[in-house]
């Protein structure tokens, strides 16, 4: 695949409500195939990115392309939403609601039937087929508002906080449903300020704050730009004064019966264990620690306030 | 047109599937022949003997015997005094007065008993009479003066004064016995002067069919005038049902991110105009099967039915103008249901809208009266008010087809401005979740848009 192809571009694109900027001069490129995290706080401008991605609102300043074109009604049809403020009709059986939502998005036939079927089958709603969808838990509903998003075949998936409200083990379901998906070639944008399920998943983010971009990349870059290289260390005697060497080490933070070493910027941590084994100490672990995407979250917006 | 169409399938079979879609089109005309029969029925229950004293202050209570005979007396004293014909009293039933005319059909009954002052004072008696009604052994008593003859005021005191078709019957009856006794003062035979009074015949023949209407015919209007006020009413309902749903359920965002806001609203509406469609089908063909075969065989058994005359262009004008009726009014609910949050609130904002349409069907009685009116015209023109009031001139008195066109051309007009309007609020206010719309921001909206 072409590394300069992309399934979508932002180019500077801004959105003001009245006096407030939702969306301040934002570029990003999402390229095929790829899980690409939109991460940020409450408020910081994902959900009205969003809406403009889907042909909701248009923007007020810059250009949207989707799959290399400028956005019609016709490529609606190519992405599937799972908005973040979601919800079926109570009073429709599934089936039905799904149908519906599929002929929203110009998908009808025969093909609608097997793909309602696959689709309740892999989430395990199968029994439910015929029920209407206030007899569902909620989250139940919020499967059968994935499928909704889903059940089309779009190219492009963009899923807002899909998590939200699921139990562990529908939420790993949903993983794996994305990972499937990613496998089939599929492009799938993430909403969420949930670290640790972004950090599990994208290969690429960008994290918006106050609406503006702070960052963006692949998960890797972002980590190594970071440049923040720590240790998990548990030891036993010797050290002789090793963690206190500030050209090695930064700073230490010590947990009952773990050390968080912090490297000094250019220290090598092969360094730092060659040190510790001769002085004498017992290391039971040594692990290169990398940033979490939660640790950069928190400097990131901390250091724009 | 795929989408279009699948809201318009949407809303048309999840409505037309439901229990309440079936009762509402079995339920709905017994439930009018119901509103027809019970006040009639209750009309007939009597109630409680209304036990009255008088005190006669003429001269040796000369007129005791006369006022006594006449309260107790059944002559139908009803529309005597006023000379209001029936037409005119069918004109005017609005809810109060029809009411009031159920309540004046009642028979009801007196006992009446003469008060023997045997020298006391008026004041002792009237003290005495008071501590009976007390007791609950009189509901009231009256005094008649000595120169009732004259111009002598009566009095009628009670418990129960407010009770103005007791006392409207007791002033009517007094009167009666007075003027009877003023004529034979003046040596006139009451017989004679019945017979002066009598009332002409009269039959009315409408030019245009030649035929003799009955009161049938007017009952039909009002029939149309009422079906077309309550379908606009309850399917405007649905509508802001339907658009508060979606709102309050958070599906709009993913209905926007498939489909543009106008189709998706004009998709709704008409998938609802669908289903009262449907409905008034369902009467039509029960109405012609009825009329059909129904009459016959009434008839047949001695039940004498007579239906209004209904020329078929009649249902091409009834549905164009409920048609018109209803996107009017659909289209105003379905811009409020946008604005709010809760259907309850969508009620009280809809309120001056649905006062449009009330009075629009209050004109219709003028309307009927005199249809070729210049107030008919105008309020025939009037968008908000056609639906009904053009129908009512169309059944009364057919209007030239040019007056129908221009009246259709305003109201189709008025609903292609009301869509664009609604359109343009309908898709942010959708997606504005947590509180109602303020109008200035209605305003910049439509600025916007």
């Amino acid at each position: 695949m072409n590394e300069n192809e992309s399934t979508l571009k932002l180019t500077n694109v801004t959105k003001r409500y009245d006096e407030f900027t939702a969306v301040n001069n934002l570029s990003l490129r999402v390229r095929p195939g790829r899980i690409f995290g939109l991460i940020g706080p409450n408020g910081a401008g994902k959900t009205t990115t969003i809406r403009m991605i889907v042909n909701i609102t248009a923007p007020d300043e810059g250009a949207i392309e989707l799959f290399g074109q400028q956005m019609t009604p016709e490529l609606q049809d190519r992405i599937g939403y799972l908005p973040e403020e979601r919800g079926l009709y109570k009073k429709m059986k599934v089936a039905d609601q799904l149908r519906f939502f599929a002929e929203l998005k110009n998908f009808k036939g025969e093909r609608v039937n097997d793909a309602i079927n696959y689709w309740l089958d892999r989430m395990g709603l199968m029994e439910w087929k015929f029920k209407k969808s206030s007899e569902l838990s909620k989250g139940m509903q919020q499967k059968v508002q994935f499928i909704a998003a889903v059940l089309h075949n779009p190219d492009l998936m963009i899923l807002d906080e899909p998590s939200s409200g699921l139990d562990p083990v529908a939420q790993e379901l949903l993983r794996d449903v994305v990972l499937e998906l990613k496998a089939k070639g599929k492009t799938i944008i993430f909403s969420t300020h949930q670290m640790e399920m972004a950090e599990r998943l994208c290969d690429d983010i960008c994290m918006i704050n106050r609406s503006q971009k702070v960052l963006d990349g692949s998960l890797r870059e972002v980590k190594h730009s970071f440049g923040r290289n720590a240790v998990a260390l548990r030891i036993e005697g010797g050290s002789d004064g090793v963690l206190e060497d500030r050209s090695l080490v930064a700073k230490v933070e010590r947990n009952s019966d773990e050390i968080e070493a912090l490297l000094t910027e250019g220290a090598d941590a092969q360094e730092l264990l060659k040190r510790l084994i001769a002085s004498g100490a017992t290391v039971s672990r040594f692990e290169l620690v990398e940033p979490s995407l939660n640790d950069i979250f928190i400097a990131k917006v901390e250091e724009s306030q | 047109m795929t989408k279009f169409l699948a809201v318009i399938k949407r809303e048309y079979l999840i409505r037309v599937r439901t229990k309440m879609f079936f009762v509402m089109t079995i339920l709905g005309p017994v439930i009018i022949v119901l509103f027809t029969v019970v006040p009639a029925l209750i009309a007939q229950i009597k109630v409680g003997t209304t036990r009255i004293a008088i005190i006669d202050q003429t001269e040796s209570s000369s007129m005791y015997g006369r006022v006594r005979d006449s309260i107790l007396s059944k002559v139908n004293d009803e529309g005597e005094e006023t000379g209001e014909s029936e037409a005119a009293r069918a004109v005017n039933s609005n809810a109060m007065t029809r009411a009031a005319n159920t309540e004046r059909a009642r028979e009801t009954s007196f006992q009446v008993e003469p008060v023997q002052p045997g020298g006391r004072s008026l004041d002792d008696v009237s003290r005495e009479l008071n501590e009976r009604i007390k007791r609950d052994e009189l509901d009231g008593y009256i005094i008649l003066p000595p120169d009732i003859l004259q111009d002598g005021e009566v009095k009628y005191y009670g418990r129960n004064v407010g009770d103005v078709f007791t006392r409207d019957q007791i002033k009517d009856r007094i009167s009666r016995a007075v003027r009877d006794q003023r004529m034979e003062n003046e040596k006139i035979n009451p017989a004679l002067i019945e017979k002066i009074n009598k009332p002409v015949n009269m039959s009315a023949i409408n030019t245009e069919s030649g035929r003799q209407e009955s009161g049938g015919g007017f009952f039909f209007v009002f029939i149309v005038g009422f079906l077309v006020y309550i379908m606009i009413i309850m399917y405007g309902q649905v509508i802001l049902g339907a658009v508060v749903e979606e709102k309050e359920t958070r599906i709009a965002e993913m209905l926007f991110s498939s489909i543009r806001s106008f189709p998706l609203m004009l998709g709704k509406l008409i998938g609802v105009s669908l289903v009262a469609l449907t409905q008034f089908a369902i009467w039509a063909l029960a109405f012609v099967a009825f009329a059909l075969y129904g009459v016959g065989m009434l008839s047949e058994r001695g039940m004498n039915i007579s239906l209004p005359p209904i020329p078929p262009i009649f249902f091409l004008y009834f549905f164009l103008f409920f048609i018109l009726g209803y996107f009017i009014y659909a289209t105003v609910y379905a811009l409020v249901g946008s604005m709010v949050t809760t259907t309850q609130e969508g009620g009280q904002v809809a309120m001056p809208v649905l006062f449009m349409l009330i009075i629009g069907f209050y004109f219709a009685f003028p309307v009927i009266r005199s249809p070729n009116s210049p107030l008919a015209f105008w309020v025939s023109m009037f968008p908000f008010f056609s639906p009904i009031t053009m129908l009512v001139r169309i059944v009364t008195q057919t209007p030239p087809v040019w007056q129908i066109a221009l009246s259709l051309t305003i109201g189709f007009a008025t609903v292609v401005l009301l869509m664009w309007l609604a359109a343009r609020i309908y898709r942010i206010g959708m997606l504005m979740y947590g509180k109602r719309a303020t109008i200035p921001e209605v305003m910049r909206w439509i600025k916007q848009a």
